[in-house]
């Protein structure tokens, strides 16, 4: 059971050049619904399979052991978590209906949704929560296990599931959102693990049978068991693995597909040009970053990373690498994300500021340096080239390296780069995973985001709002990092792209999550 | 013949091996590590050096190049890093579709190739000639990816007489589905083949044998069949090499044509460095080029005797 949430791999972003982020989930308490892009009809009719071209085949169904965009998606479907995140970006409660916390803001008691069954119609229990955290939070290869290290222990009490953190730990209902804690029936309703995960038991609205990794296509079925009543509308989901972005866009136009992810940007236009089909940008939880090595003397000395910064004209650049469908970059949180900062102090574009700036640094008269990138997203390249372009104009000059994905992803990680340009994302709708990741440079896991950018001062605040649980005064120390990271440049948050999907008109109640998932119990075809 | 046979089988054999030790060395140094992929940014270093232990991947070269040839003389092929389930079995659901696409291939390549060249050949330097000629210099320089969304958007879109893409899921649907890529595939190497076999023909045709079948009174198209038999041995060794290009080819066309074939798989498992995969599909491929070449060896010795006497 997992949820739905979650996204594209950073890897498969890159590669293909599209928005990505985290997750989360729909749907209100009582009764989950989410209007979707468009004004859903009063009657939405029941059955139909609905056939989705998606680019990605997925590999696994196991939740706990993958962090891919194919994997990712199809689970979730079949999975689900305690809270998931709506397509507004809300934390939403799902298989729990709330909590309760401890004064000493230690002990979490969450109450289980009533009436919820697995689709093999036996109930949910606590124990299958506590089986299900356990597996995740415990496993040592699981991309996303460390999202659960705040948990110290779990267990059932009744119909009641107690967790226990060993720090007050504010992000910790978006935690347990993430599909790599949905919930699987305990010891895998008896089956062996591998056979568990070939043919699935979830409360999710659609089950799979047989599943074998990487086929060409993959249908899902509707659950009868499934809590919500009256859903899913459909019947059955196909999905299409298409990697080519044309031959998507093709089989969408030619009625072979109903949906399609991953529309390149290049062809927004077209689409919304064409009366049959729709296209749907979805703010996603993803900023595209020009990070710079502070293990490179020019990048240790703040002028130099104040110039670029101010060299660089986002606004140009996501017009021209991304046709107008994201938005410029500025703070380092992207505007969907919880605690996003409109009023960050950004250093605006300048020329004549970013001189001024290069001049007190210890290279008036510029330099040369290299940017590495993944060579093979056109966006990249885009980028790259324009970046090229507006740091000539103060004088320093930059050499593109252009290597494929899994070198470039080595490279960067093995500190072995100037400049890199990557997407970060942020996986659950709580920005301390991307603010720990990014600044602290100690405990984040990354040298902050590989930057090495080290500031006490920032580290410190980081880990003030983890254990803050007043919003306002949350919402205040995330501000006060954002100014922070906006005035020492450690790197320039170039964009922040949208995730695009499309389908045809007669699909409904289609909608995605900043963290890229979309949920299908509400979606109906005309 | 035999030993003919015998001699082609070895250096067949040859071929293979050093596609197996070339592919290995290539992937393990160029940089990329799998496990990164696997296991996503979070990972700490020890968590990626764990997974890699796993996977003998901290072994030495040599070592790692023993065990992979130890298995696959096993008959092994390994399991993939990313799907976690045995290699075999995922070329195995995939290798029904990228081998139907060479056969169709193939075959439109034969159907288009002999009237083109026949007609060419029997009007040379007249306007059929020409115009042969023509089309093969602009068939060459086509890109087959832009071909394939040109035959798409005319005959899928337009007049919906195929599918835009796709495998479908009867047989009947495989062969509607495979007919655009494969008339994209053919259209990359028939203008090779009518050029070749075009030229054939003529010297063929100017041939002594051929005036006596003339002068004996023999229709034109009763000798345009004996020509043929004589000018199609090298246009046979052609298609052979032919067929080893439409393999490769196969990697871009199944792309264009959402074809889930062993050409995708390719792709995205060296994107991954799913080393087990791309190395069993590098394999799989060359096997069948060599093999391809072997058979096309064999069937010309057959047909001239002083090629396996040579």
């Amino acid at each position: 059971m997992i949820d739905e949430e979650r996204t594209l791999t950073r890897q498969e972003l890159l590669r293909y050049g599209a928005a990505g982020a985290v997750v989360v989930a729909v749907g209100a308490v009582p009764r989950p619904s989410f209007a979707g892009n468009r004004v859903l009809a009063a009657n939405p009719k029941t059955g139909g399979t609905l056939r989705f071209a998606r680019s990605i085949a997925p590999t696994t169904l196991d939740p706990a052991n993958t962090i891919i965009a194919g994997d990712i998606y199809t689970l979730d479907k079949v999975f689900e978590p305690l809270y998931i995140t709506s397509p507004s970006g809300k934390l939403t409660p799902w298989l729990a209906t709330g909590y309760t916390l401890s004064k000493d803001r230690k002990t979490y008691t969450f109450a289980l949704r009533p009436g919820v069954k697995f689709s093999d119609g036996k109930p949910l229990g606590a124990a299958d929560v506590v089986f299900s955290l356990d597996r995740s939070r415990t496993n040592k290869k699981g991309p996303l296990s460390f999202l659960d290290f705040a948990i110290k222990s779990t267990k059932a009490s009744g119909e009641k599931v107690v967790v226990q953190v060993s720090q007050p730990w504010a992000p910790l209902l978006s935690d347990v959102s993430a599909f790599s804690n949905a919930i699987i029936p305990a010891n895998y309703g008896g089956a062996a693990e591998k056979a568990f995960f070939a043919d699935p038991i979830g409360t999710g609205p659609f089950t799979v049978s047989g599943f074998k990794p990487n086929a060409p296509s993959l249908t899902l079925k509707r659950n009868p068991s499934y809590w919500q009543k009256g859903k899913p509308y459909l019947d059955a989901v196909t999905f299409l693995f298409v990697d080519d972005d044309n031959q998507r866009l093709l089989q969408l136009r030619g009625g072979q597909a109903d949906a399609i992810d991953l529309v390149p940007p290049s062809q927004v236009a077209s689409l919304k040009a064409n009366s049959d089909v729709h296209a749907l940008l979805s703010s996603s939880w993803q900023v595209d970053l020009l990070v710079l090595n502070e293990k490179d003397p020019h990048f240790a000395d703040r002028n130099v990373r104040r110039a670029i910064m101010q060299a660089i004209d986002t606004k140009a650049l996501a017009h021209a690498a991304t046709f107008g469908t994201a938005k410029p970059g500025g703070s380092f949180f992207p505007p969907s994300l919880q605690y996003y900062s409109a009023k960050t102090k950004v250093l605006p574009h300048s020329l004549a500021a970013a001189k001024a700036d290069l001049g007190k640094s210890k290279y008036p008269n510029g330099f040369s340096t290299e940017l590495l990138i993944d060579g093979g997203v056109q966006k990249w390249r885009t980028f790259a080239q324009i970046i090229q372009n507006q740091l000539k104009a103060i004088g320093i000059t930059v050499k593109i390296r252009a290597l494929d994905h899994a070198a470039f992803e080595e490279a960067f990680q093995k500190f072995d780069y100037k400049m890199f340009i990557d997407y970060a994302i942020n996986d659950i709708s709580d920005p301390d995973e991307m603010a720990s990741f990014e600044l602290d440079y100690k405990n984040g896991g990354s040298s902050s985001y590989w930057s090495s950018y080290n500031s006490p001062a920032v580290t410190k605040l980081v880990r003030q709002a983890q254990s803050e649980f007043n919003p306002a005064k949350r919402a205040k120390l995330y501000a006060r990092i954002q100014n922070a990271v906006a005035q020492d440049a450690p790197f320039v948050p170039l964009d922040y792209p949208p995730y695009i999907n499309a389908y045809s008109t007669k699909v409904n109640g289609f909608a995605v999550n900043p963290g890229g998932a979309y949920r299908l119990e509400n979606v109906w075809l005309a | 013949m035999l030993r003919y046979a015998r001699r082609r089988l070895l250096s067949a054999a040859v071929v293979v091996l050093a596609v197996t030790v070339a592919t290995f060395l290539m992937l393990h140094v160029e940089p990329g590590d799998p496990a990164r992929a696997v296991l996503g940014e979070h990972a700490t270093p020890g968590e990626v050096q764990a997974l890699r232990h796993q996977w003998g991947l901290d072994a030495s070269l040599g070592s790692q190049f023993r065990r992979y040839v130890g298995d696959l003389v096993r008959g092994d092929l390994g399991q993939s890093y990313l799907a976690q389930t045995s290699t075999t079995s995922l070329i195995r659901a995939r290798i029904s579709v990228t081998a139907s696409l060479v056969g169709m291939a193939t075959l439109f390549s034969i159907l288009i190739t002999l009237p083109l060249a026949a007609l060419a050949a029997v009007r040379q330097d007249r306007l059929p000639d020409h115009a042969v000629r023509a089309l093969s210099v602009a068939g060459l320089g086509l890109p087959a990816f832009w071909f394939g969304i040109v035959l798409i958007e005319i005959f899928a879109l337009r007049l919906h007489l195929f599918p835009v893409g796709g495998w479908g899921d009867s047989f009947g649907a495989h062969i509607q589905g495979l007919i655009l890529p494969a008339l994209t595939a053919s259209f990359a190497i028939a203008p090779i083949l009518v050029r070749s076999l075009r030229v054939g023909m003529i010297e063929v045709l100017d041939a002594d044998f051929v005036a006596t079948l003339r002068a004996k009174g023999l229709g034109e198209f009763r000798v345009l069949g004996h020509v043929s038999r004589n000018a199609v041995l090298p246009a046979l060794s052609l298609l052979g090499i032919n067929i080893a290009y439409l393999i490769g080819s196969t990697v871009v066309i199944e792309r264009v044509f959402g074809l889930a074939g062993l050409g995708s798989l390719l792709l995205s498992s060296i994107s991954e460095r799913d080393f087990p995969v791309v190395q069993a599909l590098t394999l799989i491929l060359a096997t069948g080029v060599v093999l391809i070449n072997l058979l096309t060896d064999l069937l010309a010795a057959r047909l001239d005797p002083r090629i396996r006497l040579g």
